[in-house]
Order: structure tokens, then sequence, then C-alpha cells
């Protein structure tokens, strides 16, 4: 849901995006000093992440990749 | 003063995804008009002392917030530029998550403390008093106790982590709270604006505000424009409740799907949406639907599960029924006024000050140490199950009750009996079988059992209402001044939700409908195009 790619040879491990994420989808790996996406079925889609990101790192699509019950 | 957050102060919630438009009366503006509209349009349920704070107060908000920081967009001449939006109100415009960030940053340049990642679950009381809140980390699982002269809740809605991108953290935690604390809540299933619609079939918005505002086109599966049939004034710029309605009405009489159409807007029109909606364009060139200054095709568009304004019975200062504790925002009851972003915010400047002086007159809090530890047991027992449920499940269950059109949009009592049977099934057989596998895993468990007490909540209170006002009720079409200018309060008492309503003071109020029973004006207009038959007091489908 949003968030499809984190480019690890850009991210420098600054942490911004795990700090914007909202749903609390991204976690920092300690070892690599790289973030990865943990939690992916959370991820709302809001495309913050890759806004906020200032190594544009990431890149979001916005695919509904979990099923939402619709109106009709 | 300390705020805390299950995400992040100002980066998480509804107001830092919301749709790049500000409704803001100025004083230049018809009060008077607008102060009609917005009672008519919640169905004369709403607080009109509080309407008319609102609209006294709302500009001197709004200088304060650009005082703080944000930036409303303006005209290369300077001044403020003005648009369009819902209704025939002008507002203005904001980019994107801008506005929130802006707050936030003001709030900790005044010394306010931030206590992010902490989810709230609960509040602290002693002889009656809010006297606090308790929560966890969401990444570390630490248990928290914050003990408080006074407490204001923020935390908004539940829109049931349907449609919105942006919005499905919203799952109404701190009502559920505030309920089993022993608050009443109020009016939870008549917001004026009991739904919104967003792209259909891809994760794209918000932004129906500003869409409409520039021009933006409903139209159904064949081709047809379609709202002037519903709202021959406002068409397409009717408040969201009447779109949806209409909505509905079409695809209930097979005329849908239902499209957004934006192909006839010019490069400056689709430059003031890309400048108010960063995040939502970029997602429309990605799905391809906008290339370059121009949208190509229409849009498939879907309503939105139920949006559940399960606020706070709150007073015209916004103390809730609990000494101590003070709600603002869609966190208070929808006929408090707070919907939208200019409501909330004068919400919350009006709660903010009356807390205050709260706090200053109330004595020293006291913590009831065995409620903190009966607090701690409960919360961390998903994470001790070995097995169980997974929160998604509970998630979906959820939804498929509430998302259909036709249980909380278009109405019947026997499809809400059945509902509310499927929603007690969830709350009794499955949501004390929640599983955590982390603590992120306890946030989405606890958030899943939100979200199907928020569904008992407004199920019940709409079954209650028999009548037709702002939704649609096909076994009680008419709208019932004579009988239902009430507002629907509900409590927990035990194990069970007593239900009560408290008349509208329309006394001490100065617009007024008449004391009648008249058809539901959509009804009417269904009625009028061959839609529908009024039979024995009850609509029948042509």
């Amino acid at each position: 849901m949003g968030v499809r790619r984190i480019d690890w040879e850009l991210c420098d491990g600054c942490e911004v995006c795990v700090d914007y994420c909202p749903m609390d989808v991204l976690r920092m790996d300690r070892e690599t000093n790289k973030v990865y996406i943990k939690y992916l079925r959370d991820c709302q889609g809001c495309f913050l992440c890759e806004r906020e990101c200032p190594q544009d790192a990431i890149y979001c699509f916005p695919v509904r990749e979990r099923r939402i019950p619709l109106a009709w | 003063m300390l705020q805390v957050c299950k995400g992040n102060v100002g980066k998480s919630g509804c107001s830092a995804f919301a749709a790049g438009f500000f409704n803001v009366p100025l004083p230049t503006d018809d009060l008077d008009a607008m102060f009609k509209d917005m009672v008519r349009d919640g169905g004369y349920l709403r607080m009109q002392d509080r309407v008319q704070d609102h609209l006294e107060q709302a500009h001197l908000v709004m200088k304060d917030m650009m005082s703080y920081g944000v930036d409303f967009v303006r005209k290369d001449s300077g001044e403020l530029e003005r648009v369009p939006g819902w209704t025939r109100d002008l507002g203005l415009m904001f980019n994107g998550p801008n506005l929130m960030e802006a707050m936030r940053k003001a709030s900790l340049e005044k010394g306010v403390e931030q206590a992010n990642r902490v989810m709230v679950t609960d509040f602290l009381t002693h002889g009656g008093r809010v006297v606090g809140a308790a929560g966890f980390g969401v990444m570390n699982g630490e248990f928290h106790i914050f003990k408080a002269g006074v407490t204001i809740l923020a935390s908004g809605m539940c829109r049931y982590k349907s449609l919105p991108p942006g919005q499905r953290d919203t799952t109404g935690d701190g009502t559920v709270a505030a309920l089993r604390a022993g608050a009443t809540v109020c009016d939870t299933e008549s917001d004026f604006s009991l739904n919104n619609a967003f792209v259909a079939h891809w994760d794209i918005g918000p932004g129906m505000n500003m869409y409409v505002g520039q021009g933006g086109r409903l139209l159904n599966g064949l081709g047809e424009r379609f709202m002037e049939k519903y709202d021959p004034i406002r068409k397409d710029r009717a408040i969201a409740g009447m779109r949806c309605l209409a909505m509905g009405l079409e695809v209930r009489q097979g005329k849908g799907p239902i499209y957004m159409d934006l192909t006839h807007l010019d490069p400056e029109q689709v430059g003031r949406i890309k400048k108010a909606l960063p995040l939502a364009s970029l997602m429309h060139q990605r799905a391809g639907f906008l290339v370059g200054d121009r949208f190509v095709k229409p849009i498939e568009w879907m309503i939105t599960a139920p949006h559940a304004q399960v606020g706070l019975a709150v007073d015209r200062r916004f103390q809730s029924s609990l000494p101590g504790l003070f709600a603002c925002g869609e966190s208070a009851a929808a006929q408090a006024m707070t919907k939208s972003l200019g409501c909330a915010a004068t919400s919350g400047v009006t709660a903010g000050v009356a807390a205050a002086r709260y706090a200053q007159e109330a004595g020293e809090p006291q913590i009831d140490r065995a409620q903190v530890a009966e607090i701690r047991e409960r919360l961390y027992q998903p994470l001790q199950r070995k097995d169980g449920i997974e929160p998604d499940q509970v998630v979906l269950a959820v939804q498929e009750v509430v998302a259909p059109y036709t249980v909380l949009l278009i109405r019947h009592g026997e499809r809400m009996k059945k509902a509310i049977a499927e929603v007690e099934d969830i709350l009794k057989n499955q949501a004390p079988l929640l599983l955590a596998y982390d603590h992120h895993y306890l946030r989405m468990a606890i958030e899943a059992s939100s979200m199907a007490k928020i569904a008992e909540l407004q199920l019940k209170s709409a079954l209650f209402r028999t009548e037709s006002r702002v939704a649609l009720r096909e076994d009680y079409p008419y709208t019932d001044n004579v009988n239902w200018l009430k507002w629907i309060n509900m409590k927990q008492e035990g194990e069970d939700l007593k239900i009560s309503t408290e008349d509208v003071p329309m006394g001490r109020y100065r617009f007024h409908p008449e004391r009648s029973e008249h058809l539901h004006p959509l009804w009417q207009a269904a009625e009028n195009i061959g839609a529908i038959n009024i039979e024995k007091g009850a609509v029948s489908w042509a």
C-alpha cells in the first residue's frame, strides 16, 4: 500500500521517513544504517515518506494491495 | 503542557492530510447567511451558540495560525487567495501537510512538550474527575501514565481504515477510552458529512473540496451529470453528505458506477489543485490520471465507509460530561460544529482556553494506583496470547459490516439490526481474542477493537433515530421536526449501552425549522424522477 521501494544506495539512514510515517511502517536497521519496510500491510499510502526523504531514496505507488470492502 | 500522539504530532491524523482547503469566514462575508446554511445543513441539530462562536472567531484564529507560520496561498499581489470549495463559501488554500507542520513547530517553540509514538488507551479518573491518561509506546512498548490537571481529547473520529490515504490512523481510540471512563457520546450517526468520496480502486486522496471547487463534475455510469437533480442550487458543490447520498441513490437506481470528471479543467485550475494537493497530485500522476497540466480521463470514485464522528457530548466550552476532560475537533460531537479544519481550529481554541481555566481552579490531581494496575494488566493482554485473531481479521470484519452504502447511508431498520448482530458478534467473539506479535501489532489490535466498538455505537444510534434527516431511512422517509429535534446520547454502564435523547434547545436558538413532518428532500427528488414511491409511509423502489 504505497511505499514500494527504498533505494539503499541513496538511503543515508537519517530516519526522517521513520519519524514521519504515521503508521509506523518503516524501521531502521542499526547494523546497516538503512531504513527498511517492516509493516507493509499497514502502509496507508500517504506518500509522506517519499515527499520528506532528503535523499529521494523512497518510491511510492498508489496501488491498493490490501482489500478494503467498497460501498457497492 | 504536553501533547501525546500515537503517531507524530503534526505529522499524523486527518489534519495532516487535509485537502488543502481551510474554510474560514471573514468579517466582510455574509455571516448571517452562512449561519443559516450551517444550521440547515446540519439538519437543525447543531448547537447554534457554537455556530455563532465559530463564525465570530474563525478569522482571528486564522490570523493566529498565520503568526505561527501557517502559509496560506496568496495571489501575486500578496492578497490571500480565496477559492470555492463545497457549498457557496470561499476558503483559503494551503500546501498540504505544511499546515500541521507549522503548527507542530509553533507548539514546540512555545515550550509545549510532545510525547510521540505513545498511544493513549485509557483515561485516569479519581472521584469522577479525569486526572490524566495512560498508554504505551508503539515502538518500544513502554507503559506511560500522564498525570494532568486537565485533559483535552483531540484524537479525531473513526474512518474505519477506509479509502482515504492518510486517514487510516483515525480509529476512534480516544472516544472508546472516554466511553470506558464514563463519558457520554452524542449523535454518532447524524454527522452532516456521513461519508466522503475518493478514487475507487487506487489509493489517491484527499481532495474533494478542491476538485469540486475548481469545477469537478460527478458523472454516473451513463455519463450523465446528476447532482442537479438532488441539489439544484449547489449541484456538485453540495455538502459532502448530500453528495454521497446522491451518489448512493444513483447507484441504487442501477446508474453506477460514479466518476469524477476533471478533464475539462484548464491549466490554471489544475495548477491550483497541484499547489494545494501536492501529494494527491503526485498520486494522480503515478496512476496516469494526470499528465502534465491536464487530467486525461474521468476517474471512478466511490464513497467511503461512514465517517463515524462518535464525538463526546460537550457544552459550548467543549467541556465533556466528565470533569477534567474536554474534547475538540472531531473528538467532540458533530453538533458542536467541529468538522473541517476551520471548525476544528476554533473548537480547539475555545477548548484550550476553557481547559486552562479549569486547570487553574481544580485541585491537584490524584492517581488511583489500583486503576493504573488494572489498565496495565488489560492493555498488554494481546501480547501475552500464544494464539488468537490477527487485527487484520477484525478490521476486515468491521469494514464488511459498515462499508456497504445500504447500511448507514441509505438505511433500513432490518439491515441495521443485522449489522448490529454482526458487530456484537465481533465484539463478543473476536475482539477478546485479538493477538499482537509485537508492540506495533498491539497498536493495531487496539485500533481494530476500537473500530468494532465505534461501529456498535454508530449503528445503535442510527437505528434509534426513526426518521430521515442527515441520512436516509427507507422505513422512515420523513424528516420529523415534531418529534426528532433531539440529540441521541449514549453512555456505557457495565455491559449495557444506555441510549437517551435530549431536546435540542430550540427555545434559545434563533433559527428554527417549521415544526412539521415532511418527506426528506432527497427522497422527494427521487420520487420526482420516478425512482421511488412512498407506500404506507415507507420507500418502495420503482
